[in-house]
């Protein structure tokens, strides 16, 4: 579904993206875990073109991202992207937050929009709060109409970029449990976190990642219990003893 | 003081003032629509990805900000029939009002667009949205809840501007004072006057202002 060959990437002098080769299977769910600045977010904002690559190839969904002749519009529909800060559209009600995507991109007509706004919203805890503004829901609700908003697009890929991290604690649950049912539904899911309990849950296999390169892609089991790398023992050891 | 205040003088002048008080209206009236298309365009320039397009609004926007309206409205009507460009007095009124105004309007504009958090934009690229779409849907809805406010101000400064008018001897509510004032020797009679049509339409903004206003605050309390 996913797949990176020699992919490298620069912000100027910085090499961010250092020889990704990593391959991503219909229906899996990974994890990327890694320290601040490692180029987590970068590696999965390339995929549907947030940012660019400068070497290598990327093949998303039998397209070549990096293609020119791609079509964009068509390759960003297939893939929904969740941001740490929800990103809503506070001039917008959950609902209209919703369908925006489906009806300006998909074109899909208003009332069959609205009847699937209204159940993707209910699929995620929110079915009373259709007519909400952003600000009038806390921060575990506004980033679940954030999921519910990718998936009114009928994606074949999630991708998720700290999903949590800007949450209060209590707010975290309700979040990775929509994600969980999500994982067992077969969604094609890459996952930016440092939830760890919901690695070992759902995730297939865990990629770590230092320095823009990849240091280990394992099975949480074996990840948690044998990681191979130094650096990987470095950093379970700081983010599992809290 | 007072009782020489000429009130019948006033009245005697009433037809002129309201004929200049009408021109200044819809003077100021094309300004501010032209002012605001062009400033629309040349917000939408300013920001655009080409380097050139960007460069040409901004040359445009820092050339009137750094000049005087008086200066400009002289280019306009002594400068362009030099070089052979001929209009009649209020075309070129109203087109130094415009390109004036359009200026300042420009950068209210492009502050309001960039004003909206750079992350919903990103959200909208993300979902597939296209840039008119993002611009139509997402931004552009925000932004006008941010600009409408100095926009209104910047009208006002629009119609107080187009006093400068009487100087290439437009028949607007200055000109109405000067009038007054080298016919009858009664220039705080004809100033005055001018004024208060001043005042009139003033508050027939701010009225409008700050009803834009309680709705927006109305609509923001969601
Ligand atoms: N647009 C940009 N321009 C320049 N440098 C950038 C840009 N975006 C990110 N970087 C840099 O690239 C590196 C990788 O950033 P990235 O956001 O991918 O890291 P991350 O692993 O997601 O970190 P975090 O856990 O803090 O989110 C960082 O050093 C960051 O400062
Ligand atoms: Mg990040």
């Amino acid at each position: 579904m996913i797949t990176f060959s020699n992919v490298n990437k620069w912000f100027g002098d910085l090499h961010v993206l250092r020889d990704i080769n990593l391959s991503v299977g219909a229906g899996e769910v990974m994890v990327v875990c890694g320290p601040s600045g490692s180029g987590k977010s970068t590696l999965i904002r390339c995929i549907n073109r947030l940012e660019q690559i400068e070497e290598g190839d990327l093949i998303v969904d039998g397209m070549n991202v990096h293609d020119r002749k791609v079509n964009m519009t068509q390759l960003r529909a297939e893939i929904g992207f969740i941001f740490q800060q929800f990103n809503l559209y506070p001039h917008m009600t959950a609902l209209e937050n919703v369908i925006l995507a489906p009806t300006k991109v998909r074109k899909m007509k208003k009332d069959e929009a609205d009847k699937l706004g209204r159940e993707t919203l209910k699929r995620v805890g929110l079915g009373d709060k259709v007519d909400s503004y952003p600000a009038q829901l806390s921060g575990g609700q506004q980033q679940r109409v954030a999921i519910a908003r990718g998936l009114c697009m009928r994606p074949k890929i999630m991708l998720f970029d700290e999903p949590t991290s800007a949450l209060d604690p209590e707010m975290i649950n309700e979040v990775l449990e929509v994600m969980v049912n999500l994982a067992k539904e077969g969604m094609t899911m890459i996952v930016v976190t440092h939830e760890m309990g919901f690695a070992r849950e759902v995730a297939e296999r865990i990629l770590f990642m230092d320095e823009g390169q990849i240091v280990e892609i394992a099975p949480p089991e074996e990840f948690f219990t044998k990681p191979k790398s130094e650096r990987t023992k470095l950093f379970l050891s700081k983010i599992l003893t809290h | 003081m007072l009782e020489t205040f000429n009130f019948r003088v006033i009245l005697e002048y009433m037809p002129l003032y309201f004929k200049c008080f009408s021109a200044t209206l819809w003077l100021s009236g094309a300004g501010l629509i032209g002012a605001l298309l062009v400033g629309t365009v040349a917000c939408a320039m300013r920001l655009s990805q080409s380097r050139i397009v960007s460069l040409i609004a901004g040359v445009y926007i820092e050339s009137i900000r750094s000049t005087p309206l008086l200066a400009q409205i002289y280019f306009f009507y002594f400068g362009l029939p030099s070089l052979g460009i001929m209009f009649s007095e209020e075309v070129t009124g109203i087109f130094a009002l415009t390109l004036n105004s359009g200026a300042y309007m420009a950068e209210i504009i492009r502050a309001g667009i960039q004003s909206i958090p750079h992350g919903q934009i990103e959200a909208g690229i993300a979902s597939g949205l296209s840039y008119f779409q993002r611009m139509r849907y997402i931004i552009l809805p925000q932004a006008l809840g941010v600009t409408i406010l100095p926009l209104l101000g910047q009208g006002i400064v629009l119609v107080k501007d187009s006093s400068l008018l009487s100087l290439i001897s437009i028949m607007e509510l200055t000109r109405a004072g000067q009038i007054l004032t080298s016919e009858r020797f009664m220039p705080a009679e004809g100033f005055l006057t001018t004024a208060a049509f001043y005042l009139i339409i003033y508050y027939i903004l701010k009225g409008f202002s700050s009803w834009v206003q309680k709705r927006l605050i109305f609509r923001e309390a969601y």
